[in-house]
């Protein structure tokens, strides 16, 4: 009798296992100030909050030789003072009224946010609005975050395993100076940024009409807006910011690095692939196909390194998809005493056996479960919402990915997943990087110090 | 559908005139200066507090005694499981650390008529989640488990086998524990882990609280004896909870997890009896040599309170007042003005076992002292000194408002209610917690500071490269140097 109850649950799912229900739009309006401001909002009464995001259309691949780190070391200035907002007094108020805020900068873009009480809204517009008209920029302030932003890459690259083999990768995958740089820069172009500088870049890219802005959560829509053009409306339009060219040349051969790490005690394979701009058409092809390689515990590469073969502790990766030329990363953490030529092999093979015949139907259902899921979970937070129809604004134009993203996915066939795999993943568009513990690199010694 | 049937915006006069609903005006002012933040006070600020209303949930007893609490919430097509079991990694056989660990990790190994691979396959088939996981620290074994509504009963199923019918095959545990001997050598490469490991060897010194991760040599030793021994023992249905939110009926999951669960025999785990120490009474320095570090990973502290301490609610006031986040005095400070870092926090690790203050940070290795000095003054500080009653104002209210942020993920709305089970806390805990918040004074804060804010007896742990810091961390006191493999080097 025991044994039946979880039997008769079976037959219940197989009939419910019929293609799933759509999932329902997200509504959202969109309005242009005058001032050429795009702004998104969202009504969401589930949870007495609401998040704003606002993007600007400028990161990394906007500095030029000799500022490497600029659009990063100028995010932080954005926190240190307005006309009307004290140095520090955006973060003081923010938490100090129960929110939460940050803001992050990539290759192209960067984003400002916050999650806060409902009754909080004034608040957070005129802080993200006085910034956005009146950015107080002193050499005091300057210096003060520059040590901040060190920290910041001491952290991250520095005094971090693996930290140096990000940077080599990121110079080895491009071209263009655009790209072929990391977004924390080097020591040396941050301690050369000046207070002009940064006048500079305030003046050209934090313009309303280089920026998107989205207020998603328990908010009315009719008076947002109103409120929105209440503190926004003032800002001057700047003349546009000039394109960057984001081109790279095709690559015909692979390149290859090998780096010894003082501080890995294991050592890590990581490869990119060369992928076209994150709005392409085979981007969601890229995403599924990703699901099959490395999405969980079902995954090829998941099964074949870290469980039949051994040779792995972990695998993982994905796309990162950019306003441009976008990359596939693969990242393997090697068991200790393991080769990276063996491990290179099994993955060459698992490639090979990608290009030479199609997904079976499994593994593809399997992939559209996991997108459909991933996209019902995003939606419970207010703040990703609101960051995704700024970035999808700022970096595709866009807005409405949001609500076609997940369509798109389920629509990729096996043969598009085979097409993708042959045209990108292939040994010619990518790039290894091998990073072996310097210890071991020395005196092959297991361990050590 | 959105439904608000959480929330309630009540007008905060019954707490206090001073934060009653008052128009949103800017608040006028000279331009005021507190360390590392120059106040313009211009910004429009809403006095009004948000008084959020945490829902309660539907409560059923099982059969086999195991509590059950239903949260029904219907935003979107999504159920999630958090089962609470009592089996703490602090109850692994002495000398055997990893087993509570390994019974968690193998659950998903074999289970039912399926191996791992086929329950790899059938969760992203229906694209579910199914993890097992006992944290070194924590007082249960959660597994969690989460899918769309169509797929539940499908979910439910893999979940009863994964928790009545685990199979533990031989081959995967092998494989398991070479796993694992990898990914501990891994992660001796971390600054995080290498501080945490020091400072809780150093606050649990001979206890089971001490364990960060198990050594290498404890790994090979588990026998799959040992994972069917502890599930039999501490995998049982008494002392735990079965939290559900989402797309539910709580009537229909109850009937659904009663049969389930049938086989589940009834009884209770033995949980450890591990009590609160006192604060360590003499200053330590204790030194982990990572050679090339470039920076110093700093932790100052010592043991404090656990989670249903009378001092808990003042304590939270403290942390909120010295270093919760970059209104704080130590993110002001000590990154914003002095830039001596990019990160900073303190916190009450206030859990079952483990309960100590720690402030944490990462600084430039040439700063190393200056940051030791200057967070030693920013304790001695907030032991000396009343807090002004503003910052204090400020503290509290960041505390009640930051609450309604939490009303947006079910998942933990579902995991504050088990906390309160978990830890015999009072039904209405929640309804009085802005009250009891709002109530703590001064006077209360500077008490708690100078009980568990410790300087004269700090426990200073360093993680960098003992050649540029050990004789700056020798003017505190006697050096006491391990390696990254955890070994003391100090006689």
């Amino acid at each position: 009798m025991k044994k039946t109850a979880a039997l008769q649950l079976l037959p219940l799912w197989c009939a419910l296992a019929a293609p799933p229900a759509p999932l329902p739009p997200i509504k959202f309006t969109e309005s242009r100030l005058e001032n050429g401001l795009r702004v998104f909002i969202v009504e969401d009464h589930y949870a007495p909050v609401f998040s704003i995001a606002v993007s600007y259309n400028t990161g990394s691949r906007d500095e030029r030789p000799g500022r490497t780190g600029f659009a990063h070391l100028f995010e932080h200035m954005m926190f240190k003072g307005s006309e009307n907002v004290g140095a520090g007094e955006h973060f003081f108020l923010i938490f100090n009224n129960g929110g939460n805020m940050n803001g992050t900068t990539n290759a192209d873009r960067t984003v400002y946010y916050e999650t806060l009480p409902k009754n909080q809204l004034d608040l957070a517009l005129f802080l993200e609005s006085d910034r956005m008209r009146s950015l107080e920029i002193t050499q005091a302030n300057l210096d003060n975050q520059r040590e901040a932003v060190k920290e910041e890459r001491r952290i991250g690259i520095e005094n971090r395993p693996y930290g140096r083999s990000y940077e080599k990768l990121t110079e080895l995958a491009f071209d263009n100076f655009a790209y072929k740089h990391t977004t924390i820069g080097s020591m040396e172009d941050l301690n050369a940024a000046t207070v002009e500088d940064v006048k500079e870049f305030f003046r050209i890219y934090y313009a309303p009409n280089n920026a998107a802005l989205a207020l998603v959560g328990d908010l009315n829509t009719k008076e947002t807006l109103e409120k929105v053009k209440k503190y926004f409306a003032g800002i001057p339009r700047q003349d546009p910011p000039k394109s960057v060219d984001l081109a790279e040349p095709a690559r015909t051969e692979e390149r290859r690095a090998t780096i010894e790490d003082k501080l890995a005690r294991t050592t890590q394979i990581h490869i990119v692939w060369k992928l076209p701009p994150g709005g392409h058409v085979d981007i969601p092809a890229v995403q599924q196909l990703r699901a099959i390689l490395v999405g969980g515990e079902s995954s090829r590469l998941y099964q074949k390194l870290v469980k039949e073969k051994e040779v792995a502790t972990s695998v993982f990766g994905g796309a990162e998809e950019r306003a441009g030329p976008s990359l596939f990363h693969l990242i393997i953490n090697l068991r200790p005493g393991k080769e990276p030529a063996e491990v290179e092999t099994l993955i060459d093979q698992e490639m090979a056996r990608l290009h030479g015949e199609e997904p079976n139907e499994a593994e593809v259902n399997r992939a559209r479960s996991m997108s459909r899921r991933s996209e019902v979970s995003s939606r419970e937070s207010s703040f990703n919402i609101a960051y995704r129809l700024t970035d999808y604004t700022v970096l595709y134009n866009d807005p409405n990915r949001i609500n076609t993203q997940l369509a798109k996915q389920l629509g990729v066939s096996a043969a598009d997943m085979q097409r993708v795999a042959k045209q990108y993943f292939r040994k010619e568009n990518r790039v290894v990087v091998t990073t072996l513990p310097a210890a071991q690199a020395a005196k092959p010694k297991p361990g050590g110090n | 559908m959105l439904r608000r049937a959480l929330v309630s915006l009540i007008a905060a006069g019954s707490l206090g005139a001073a934060w009653g609903w008052q128009a949103a005006a800017p608040v006028q002012g000279q331009p005021q200066s507190l360390k590392g933040v120059v106040l313009k006070k211009k910004a429009p600020v809403s006095r009004e507090m948000l008084r959020v209303k945490m829902p309660h949930p539907v409560e059923r007893k099982l059969k086999n005694g195991l509590t059950l609490l239903v949260l029904e919430n219907r935003r979107l097509p999504v159920v999630s499981i958090d089962l609470v079991l009592s089996a703490t990694t602090m109850s692994d056989p002495p000398g055997v650390a990893g087993v509570a660990e390994a019974t968690a990790a193998l659950l998903k190994a074999g289970a039912g008529k399926r191996d791992a691979r086929q329950i790899a396959e059938r969760l992203s088939e229906l694209g579910a989640n199914l993890n097992v996981v006992a944290s070194y620290g924590s007082r249960a074994t959660h597994v969690y488990a989460s899918t769309l509504t169509e797929n539940l009963d499908a979910l439910l199923e893999m979940f009863g086998d994964v928790l009545l019918r685990p199979t533990f095959p031989q081959d995967e545990l092998d494989k398991w524990k070479k796993r694992r001997i990898g990914e501990l050598q891994q992660q001796r490469a971390s600054e995080f882990f290498l501080g945490n490991e020091r400072l809780l060897g150093v606050l649990y010194e001979g206890d089971a609280r001490a364990i960060a991760a198990p050594a290498v040599e404890s790994v090979e030793k588990i026998t799959r004896d040992h994972l069917v021994e502890y599930r039999k023992s501490f995998y049982r249905p008494g002392n735990s909870l079965l939290g559900i939110t989402g797309d539910v009926k709580p009537a229909e999951i109850a009937a659904k997890m009663e049969k389930l669960l049938a086989d589940w025999e009834k009884g209770s785990s033995a949980e450890p009896d591990l009590p609160l120490k006192p604060p360590i009474q003499t200053k330590g320095v204790h030194l982990v040599n990572r050679p090339n570090s470039v920076q110093t990973f700093l932790t100052l502290g010592n043991r404090a309170i656990h989670r249903t301490h009378p001092d808990y609610i003042p304590c939270l006031v403290l942390n909120q007042v010295l270093g919760d986040g970059p209104a704080s005095r130590l993110f002001r400070n000590i990154r914003e003005e002095k830039g001596y870092t990019y990160m900073i926090y303190s916190s009450f690790t206030a859990l079952h076992y483990r309960n100590h203050f720690g402030a944490v940070t990462t600084v430039r290795s040439e700063v190393t002292k200056d940051a030791v000095d200057e967070l030693l003054r920013e304790f001695k500080e907030i032991r000396e000194s009343p807090v002004p009653e503003e910052e204090l104002d400020n503290a509290r209210r960041a505390i009640v408002a930051s609450f309604a942020l939490e009303l947006e993920n079910q998942n933990n709305v579902l995991r504050q209610i088990l906390l309160l089970r978990e830890y015999g806390l009072p039904e209405d805990y929640f309804d009085v917690f802005p009250a009891k918040v709002m109530a703590v004074t001064a006077d209360q804060v500077q008490q708690m500071a100078r009980k568990y804010v410790p300087v004269d007896n700090v426990q200073l742990i360093a993680v960098g490269e003992a050649a540029k810091i050990r004789d700056v961390l020798a003017k505190y006191g006697p050096v006491v140097e391990y390696t990254t493999d955890g070994k003391r080097v100090t006689p």
